[in-house]
């Protein structure tokens, strides 16, 4: 089952995950500092859209990914505000995450085999 | 209710651990929090979850990565962290559903596994263990980041 998601990043929803996440890491929120680090703008949490991309083997595996559920995730470019984030499945329960830089993050969700 | 910002060390409380300080092998202090209703209402908000996705026989789940905001405060409790750590990859392995509907006791533990460097960058590679209260395990997690050798300092 091959699935896709599109989602507007804003300054607004990475400060929203902050809250819950309890991350005062100045990279996700000041944005003189992300430039001076050599990035586009402010970050956000790779584990924002880790739960992006959980979503996803949730909305495939239903019931059992909660108890057997193996989500991988590689982060591999930034996703800034501004960004429109393209979550994506494929049959092969591979999992990317994209922006119009480039691949922010790849992974896989699937069912580990004992439970 | 335990916030993950009750449990995680500040970046900016302390000049932070370098990599080299991280210990191969020695277990993580372990952890315990509460994890309530509210939590996983402003977790889902946050990440635009679907709550119909995790109704199981009637009774609604969270998403087991709702424990995503609290896996990094089992490290940083055990190694206070610097500015500018950047997480790399993470393999989540989920064992069993967290009601939504009552507050879960839950135990975090761990320990550091491996430390590396790739192209003059310093890693650390690490797991982080939750278990229910009763001992039940709930997800488990190995997560790789960089660790900047010095405190990236605000200009």
């Amino acid at each position: 089952m091959s699935l896709k998601r599109d989602i507007e990043m804003t300054q607004a929803m990475i400060d929203r995950y902050g809250r819950i996440n309890g991350d005062n890491d100045i990279i996700h929120y000041d944005h003189d500092y992300a430039i001076a680090r050599g990035f586009r703008g402010t970050l956000n949490h790779g584990m924002m859209t880790l739960g992006y991309m959980a979503d996803m083997g949730a909305r495939t595996y239903g019931a059992d990914w909660l108890y057997r559920g193996e989500l991988k995730v590689k982060w591999i470019d930034p996703v800034c505000p501004g960004d429109n984030l393209v979550i994506e499945t494929t049959d092969d329960d591979a999992v990317t995450a994209t922006v119009q830089t480039g691949l922010a993050a790849s992974g896989s969700i699937r069912l580990a085999e004992d439970k | 209710m335990t916030r993950p910002s009750d449990l995680k060390p500040r970046e900016d409380e302390s000049p932070g651990t370098p990599p080299e300080a991280y210990e191969i092998g020695k277990a993580l202090p372990e952890m315990p929090f509460s994890l309530t209703p509210e939590i996983v209402e402003e977790y889902m908000t946050a990440v635009d979850a679907d709550p119909t996705l995790y109704v199981i026989d009637g009774r609604q789940a969270a998403p087991p990565n709702v424990l995503a905001v609290y896996l990094l405060a089992i490290l940083y409790r055990g190694y206070p962290p610097t500015q500018g750590i950047i997480l790399t990859d993470v393999s989540w392995r989920f064992h069993h559903p967290i009601w939504a509907d009552e507050t879960t006791e839950i135990v975090g533990g761990g320990r550091v596994t491996e430390r590396f460097e790739r192209r003059g960058k310093q890693f650390i590679r690490w797991q982080g263990d939750f278990t229910r209260g009763d001992g039940l395990a709930l997800a488990s997690a190995v997560n790789t980041m960089y660790v900047p050798a010095r405190r990236y300092e605000k200009r």
